[in-house]
């Protein structure tokens, strides 16, 4: 398995379990997106968005410091990932 | 005993007074339990009581910070251990400490404990600035 994969199946189940959803992890697309319309994605809100903050300090050490930062990260799990990679490089 | 403005009022006002602010969103606050009013049944102060109690004390120490303001909601618990109900004549201090905060989304951890200093209860629950709650929300 490719290190990108493998960072995404442990953002997906960061999600999963950090917000206690009830779905397998694998059936989170890459692209799409995690807030606003449920149809399109996990329709996920801003009590959402804190809890993924706090699961992203825990599970990876990474702080977001605002809201207009977590907007971008969050946008889908792709863009989690290239969040993480950058923070870590 | 002093009590600071809350939008709550009896018999639904539960927490009483800031001892101590430790920063934004963070410190103590004193309750007494009362035998009368306060939904108390049969004497006892019940589990889910001591939440409201929790996010009340949360809305008293945050007070003190601007960003945090007075309006907004309890948006929901993910975690609640109630050791022991509270009883009439009870001194609680509830600790208050900011877990983090995104957008209108703040996380509090709490923890309540009697006159000896044991824990009554602890928890960690969402508070959510704003008038209304986001959709598909309750």
């Amino acid at each position: 398995m490719k290190a990108s994969d493998d960072l995404k199946q442990r953002v997906k189940s960061l999600i999963v379990r950090q917000l206690k959803l009830e779905i397998d992890p694998a059936t989170i697309r890459d692209e799409a997106p995690l807030f606003g319309d449920a149809s399109e994605g996990l329709g996920l809100d801003s009590i959402d968005a804190l809890e993924l903050v706090l699961g992203m300090e825990k599970e990876f050490g990474i702080k977001v410091q605002d809201e207009e930062v977590g907007v971008k990260a969050f946008a889908s799990v792709d863009a989690l990932c290239a969040f993480i990679r950058q923070k870590a490089a | 005993m002093r009590f600071e403005p809350l939008p709550h009022a009896y018999p639904f006002r539960f927490a009483d007074r800031t001892v101590e602010r430790t920063g934004p969103g963070a410190g103590r606050v004193r309750a007494v339990v009362s035998a009368g009013g306060r939904g108390v049944s049969g004497g006892i102060f019940p589990g889910a009581l001591l939440g409201e109690l929790m996010a009340q004390a949360a809305l008293l120490v945050s007070g003190a910070d601007p960003d945090l303001g007075r309006s907004g909601f309890l948006a929901g618990f993910s975690d609640l251990t109630v050791a022991r109900p509270a009883l009439p004549g009870d001194v609680l201090t509830i600790d208050i400490a900011v877990a983090g905060r995104m957008g209108p989304a703040v996380k509090f951890d709490a923890s309540v404990r009697d006159a000896g200093g044991v824990r009554v209860a602890s928890g960690s629950f969402t508070v959510r600035r704003g008038e209304s709650a986001p959709e598909g929300r309750a």
